[in-house]
């Protein structure tokens, strides 16, 4: 108990009537952007700093700070909200956009004050046949309100919200793809700098933020920037949006404190494991984020915590040798996209590694050739080695493609293909190396060796 | 000569969103939404749908047909009335995912896009589809019809058996769907 005594915004998931206006308002919903429109933009910015709040798509890079850098006296910023959600095992920002569309607009329309935006988009993943409507449905119940439109809330406030569908593509959901597919084209990221608040769509300063990070806006603006870092830890406030899926009882999408552990996700929050088995691994952020081990898990799934806690084990190019996730840093894990994936003991490591290399195969942009070259090579040897054709030093030799595609590439979808393939073996190496041992590969005889 | 036309239901789509974008950057804005209604029209987008569409926006071929190839949910090629996408990365292939693929490419007789001779089911593997919490998952669509907004959770060989049958009788189970 005690971890669901706040909700900010997941408090009516589950309500049928939560995605209609009328509910939404009944609870108070869209006070806070009524009253945005009247409040100077420094001043919203002024508490999204404060508040500690950290971007929920991925790199939980600091709100506030990513405002400030739209350059001042910019005639033209556009806000974009990534709702692209394709990191598997990630399905929170689906939930908030099905049943809590209306908190996302009416952060949209609080960020919008303070960024000065009058043309704001969101750009919604294509496969999200279901979410798509319910979202333009309270789009267009906005605006019939006059709470979007020339005059928000009869204010001189002008701000128009588009939805954008994407068509298949998990490269979109990276910020500079979104905006080359939002502008038309092939989603092919964009070197940065320049980011995006500097030059984005069209050229212009643009602010990308995720779903949950808008959503939670409202709530700063009511509560104040102070009330939302306490709720939070350290550096990071609020609470966090998180989806878990995989071997446990309970799987689901929950809001809770950033204290929360790996084990009581598991124990406490999704009833514990299927079949009472044990715990093998987890994925605490989305497949990108390398995965723990079950003695790793007493640590909180909190941005910083996953980062530098000692507890968890830091990420080997071969045994005794760090990665070098540059500037002397190491890599033990990141919280990510909030996309946990619990494993059990019965679980083929190699078989899931081989499936997480395999999806960055097939989504390479293609641009950079260390990530297209050596994603479909990390995948044809991690296959083989499941498949048991493994040969001799095949695990020395998927270390060394992952380590020759992270870093060096446009943008991290490389590193999000390397960190964890990386891990699977720092972590799990015995299960490669079994594989490979059992393995039935035959090298084909040369001439030499049929000589003698 | 190409002898499809736009519909003038989607003329006028185009003209209504056009003001959502900036007017000089408008036409090429648009190509992935009007990608998107052409696909609805004609069940699939081939290179003549994409000079369709590029003589609607004033775009060069060159670039719609670019476009329409990036994007996993253009079909280049016809697809049959059904279209049933299973999901099978990670979140679901620790939960069975791969046993459910196998009894559909079993039970349709083929591969992965590949569409039954009686042209009723195309069948495609997908990565995730955001809904990973809950066992094997699918999206199904029908040609010509308005997106079915459901996701088809927790496949099991019997719900999987179950969902077969519906289609081969010529109707989505929406009683299945979440
Ligand atoms: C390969 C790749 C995929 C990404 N996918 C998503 C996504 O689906 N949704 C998302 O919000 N951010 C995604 N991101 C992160 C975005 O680039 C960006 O950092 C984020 O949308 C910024 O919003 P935030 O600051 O509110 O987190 C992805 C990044 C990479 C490198
Ligand atoms: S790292 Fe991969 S996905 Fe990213 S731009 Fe390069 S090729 Fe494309
Ligand atoms: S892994 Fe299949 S829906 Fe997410």
């Amino acid at each position: 108990m005690g971890y669901f005594d706040v909700k900010i915004i997941s408090e009516h998931f589950d309500v049928p009537e939560a995605k209609s206006l009328d509910y939404y308002e009944s609870k108070g919903g869209y006070r806070m952007a009524r009253q945005a429109t009247k409040t100077a933009p420094a001043e919203i910015h002024a508490e999204v700093k404060k508040s500690n709040l950290r971007g929920r798509g991925g790199a939980g890079f600091p709100t506030g700070i990513k405002w400030g850098f739209v350059p001042k006296d910019s005639e033209t910023v556009y806000l974009v909200v990534n709702a692209d959600e394709s990191e598997p095992g990630t399905f929170k920002d689906r939930h908030i956009l099905f049943w809590n569309p209306h908190a996302l607009i009416e952060g949209m329309i609080v960020a919008a004050r303070s960024l000065g935006v009058r043309s704001a988009y969101i750009y919604i993943r294509g496969e999200m046949l279901r979410e798509a409507p319910i979202v333009q449905d309270a789009i267009d119940q906005a605006y019939a309100k006059g709470y979007l439109g020339e005059r928000c809330f009869g204010s001189d406030m002008h701000l128009d919200i588009t939805l954008y569908r994407g068509a298949g593509a998990y490269i979109c959901g990276e910020e500079t793809a979104l905006l080359s597919s939002l502008e038309g084209g092939r989603g092919w990221p964009r070197l940065k700098p320049p980011f995006p608040a500097v030059k984005g769509l069209w050229g212009k300063p643009t602010i990308v933020n995720n779903v949950e990070t808008i959503a939670n806006l409202p709530w700063i603006l009511e509560h104040g920037g102070q009330a939302f870092a306490d709720l939070g830890v350290g550096r990071s406030g609020g609470l966090r949006v998180v989806s878990v899926g995989g071997h446990i009882n309970k799987p689901g999408v929950y809001e809770l404190p950033l204290t929360v552990t790996g084990n009581q996700l598991i124990e406490e929050v999704c009833g514990g494991m299927r079949g009472g088995r044990k715990v093998k691994a987890v994925i605490p952020g989305g497949v990108s984020m390398p995965v723990l081990t079950p003695g790793e898990l007493d640590v909180p799934f909190e941005f910083d915590a996953l980062q530098t806690d000692e507890r968890i084990a830091e990420v080997e190019v071969s045994p005794g040798v760090a990665f070098d996730l540059g500037g002397g840093k190491t890599l033990r894990t990141m919280a990510g996209s909030g996309g946990v994936i619990v494993m059990d003991e019965q679980t083929d490591m190699v078989s899931a590694a081989w499936r997480i290399v395999h999806f960055f195969a097939e989504e390479s942009c293609g641009q950079c050739t260390p990530c297209r070259e050596g994603t479909g090579w990390l995948a044809a040897v991690v296959k083989r080695i499941d498949q048991k054709q493994g040969r001799p030093g095949d695990v020395d030799l998927v270390a060394s493609i992952a380590d020759g595609i992270a870093g060096n590439t446009i943008c991290a979808l490389g590193d999000a293909a390397a960190w964890p393939t990386l891990a699977f073996l720092t972590k799990y190496r015995g299960e490669f190396e079994a594989k490979i041992k059992s393995s039935n590969y035959k090298p084909r005889a040369t001439r030499e060796n049929k000589a003698s | 000569m190409t002898s499809k036309q736009l519909s003038p239901e989607i003329e006028a789509r185009i003209e209504a969103l056009r003001p959502r974008f900036p007017v000089e950057h408008a036409d090429k804005a648009m190509c992935i939404p009007v990608l998107t209604m052409a696909q609805e029209q004609f069940g699939h987008v081939d290179e003549e749908v994409c000079t369709l569409v590029a003589t609607a926006l004033n775009l060069p071929p060159a670039h719609v047909l670019g476009v329409a190839t990036f994007y996993t949910m253009y079909n280049n090629k016809p697809v049959g009335r059904f279209h049933l996408q299973i999901c099978t990365n990670i979140g679901r292939q620790i939960l069975g995912a791969y046993d459910v693929w196998a009894q559909c490419k079993r039970r349709l007789g083929v591969g992965n896009h590949g569409t039954t001779e009686d042209d009723n089911i195309t069948l495609s593997e997908v990565e995730c589809i955001a809904a990973c919490g809950y066992g094997p998952v699918a999206q199904i669509a029908e040609r010509l019809k308005p997106d079915i907004p459901l996701y088809f959770e927790n496949l099991d060989a019997e719900r999987m058996t179950k969902i077969l049958d519906a289609l081969e009788e010529g109707r989505v189970p929406t009683e299945l769907g979440s």
